[in-house]
């Protein structure tokens, strides 16, 4: 294999491995655009809550008070990241999303759920204070190498994970009779709510459902991320530039562009630098609503969820 | 009752609250002209305030211009600034305009941090003169300015011109069906309010002494949007009220220490689920 071959094969699977991490978080914020057409802005901080819980977990929970070992100790904090994303999912449809749902405006839950992300964060600031933790994955550090490439045994298991976590929830949706309903509710929730589908309850478990998976990541995130109060606001920006890149609300739009985004993050920091990421995922996005507004895949009702 | 203020608040702490608080409200009337009046929810807000800030201080450092040449210079650069973003989000809405709108801010934003030759990225400018000597000065200034645009754009919605931009809040297909051409008045409302965002921006500098991109992060957006929904959206007073109130409130809550922006964020949480109308809705209901 060439160098340049090398490289190229490279940083894809980097790309992939980045893009993995962003589809997870991105997912959530599309479930709940494409029930409820609405946007959680704290949606970030649930992902720092799961990289906070996931890192207490594992080093002062599992290891220290169970004695499971290291590698048992980080796939156990990824459950209980998720339980945790889970509960945050419920507080905030129960706080914010079920009283205003029925005020039908799209402006009012998104200044509320920004104070719900003021208060995360605060909050995690008063626990955790300012200065990043260190959260070492005890899979970052075995390397597995075919030919030339090179990938550490953490990047397979995010990979392995949100690949049976998509599917998963794909499964879910196309072959489950609750599934079946979701999806009826964010065709049309009027008439779903006559063929009498209980669409809060349904809107309330998607909503958790996003959250799980905002927690989830956080746990996978948490060795790739400076892990501070502060540290899902670098991921969501991002995840939001995916969710339109994708088309809001489009499931398998937002995959593709994950990956997509984490493709063109991987190479903008092998041949541009670090710096300049967010940049070009941003004029990315800007070029892509003058393109075409509806994002990649063309907007299909029935496809939504 | 404005000019008495800074004596009623003689330290220089709270005298310095007193001009970011009026540089606030100055923000916040420009969103809210965005937003309120012509229903767009621009979330790129800061990164005109940004544009204000640094086109004025560079226009000042590097080609020793006139700081109110400068100024209008600056404000000038914002507007046009907005006109294009506009020009660009003609066919977005609602939450694909606040996505986009938010884009423009992260854009802005790092190419400030990036662009080190011109703007000294996140090392940032020191040094930078005020326009005026003194707290006190500074604040007559600003909050003079602020309410020259508070009584211009009061007449503005008023006139035709306000009914013309709430018809495209309320329904953008049947004014468009009255005449109205909705993306040529859509540009406007942006570009005033980015031209109003910049004003604000060209005092921030000189306030403050030092520029850095972190003041313009594109949290900063999400404050001015919270100032014009606590205050209530769509009236003239509204923002003023919350831009004086989450100004403010930060400041009082000091006391708390860690808890403060804890209670901030409850603050606006509770507003938004019991005060649909924000602040300036129970002074409504009483008169």
């Amino acid at each position: 294999m060439s160098d340049l071959a090398a490289l190229v094969v490279q940083q894809s699977l980097n790309g992939v491995y980045l893009g993995c991490l962003y589809v997870m978080v991105a997912l959530g914020l599309t479930l709940i655009y494409g029930v409820l057409n609405q946007i959680n802005f704290a949606h970030a901080d649930f992902v720092t809550v799961g990289a906070f819980t996931a890192f207490f977990a594992a080093t002062r929970f599992a290891t220290k008070v169970l004695g499971l070992p290291d590698a048992a100790g980080y796939l156990l904090s990824i459950i209980a990241a998720t339980g945790m994303g889970a509960v945050l999912g419920l507080a905030i449809n129960a706080a914010v999303f079920a009283p205003l749902r029925e005020r039908g405006d799209e402006l009012r839950p998104l200044i509320a759920t920004i104070g719900v992300s003021v208060l995360l964060e605060n909050a995690q600031l008063a626990l955790f204070g300012p200065i990043p933790y260190q959260f070492d994955s005890p899979f970052a550090r075995e390397t597995i190498r075919i030919g030339r490439v090179f990938f550490s045994a953490q990047s397979l298991l995010v990979v392995l994970i949100s690949a049976a976590s998509i599917g998963a929830l794909y499964a879910f949706l196309r072959f489950t009779f609750l599934g079946k309903a979701l999806r009826a509710v964010a065709q049309d929730r009027e008439t779903a709510g006559l063929m009498g589908i209980n669409q809060g309850l349904l809107i309330g478990l998607t909503i958790v459902i996003a959250s799980a998976l905002a927690g989830m990541a956080g746990a996978l995130l948490g060795p790739v991320l400076v892990l501070s109060p502060f540290a899902g606001a670098s991921v969501i920006v991002k995840a939001f530039a995916i969710v339109i890149i994708g088309g809001f609300g489009n499931m398998q739009g937002t995959i593709i562009a994950g990956i997509l985004v984490g493709i063109i993050e991987a190479f903008t920091v092998q041949y541009l630098g670090s710096g300049l990421i967010d940049l070009v995922v941003f004029v990315l996005l800007l070029a892509m609503l003058v393109v075409r507004p509806t994002g990649l895949i063309a907007e299909r009702k029935e496809e939504n969820v | 009752m404005i000019a008495a203020l800074p004596w009623l608040l003689s330290s220089g702490y709270w005298r310095g609250i007193l001009v970011i608080c009026a540089m606030n409200v100055l923000l916040a009337l420009a969103l809210n002209l965005v937003m309120g009046y012509t229903g767009q929810l621009n979330l790129g807000q800061s990164a005109f305030y940004a544009i204000g800030a640094y086109v004025s201080t560079l226009l000042v450092r590097s080609l020793h211009w006139n700081f109110w040449v400068a100024s209008l210079a600056a404000v000038v650069a914002a507007g046009f600034l907005g006109l294009a973003l506009a020009a660009f989000a003609a066919r977005l809405r609602g939450h694909y305009l606040a996505i986009a709108s938010l884009g423009f801010a992260v854009i802005t934003y790092q190419v400030l941090v990036n662009w080190e030759s011109v703007t000294e990225g996140v090392r940032g400018l020191y040094g930078i003169a005020p326009p005026v000597r003194g707290t006190v000065a500074l604040f007559y200034l600003v909050a003079g300015i602020a309410l020259v645009v508070y009584a211009l754009m009061d007449n503005l919605v008023r006139s035709p011109v306000g009914d013309t931009l709430r018809a495209i809040r309320e329904d953008e297909v049947s004014a468009a069906s009255l005449g109205v051409n909705g993306a040529i008045w859509k540009a406007f409302a942006f570009g005033v309010g980015a031209a109003i965002a910049g004003l604000a921006g060209c005092f921030y500098p000189g306030f403050v002494g030092t520029l850095v991109p972190d003041a313009f992060n594109i949290v900063e957006s999400f404050t001015m949007l919270a100032m014009v929904i606590v205050g209530g959206m769509g009236t003239m007073i509204g923002p003023v009220i919350g831009a004086v109130v989450l100004t403010f409130l930060p400041e009082l809550l000091r006391g708390f220490g860690e808890l403060r922006l804890m209670i901030y964020g409850v603050a606006l949480t509770l507003v938004v689920l019991f005060l649909p109308g924000g602040i300036a809705s129970c002074f409504k209901r009483r008169a």
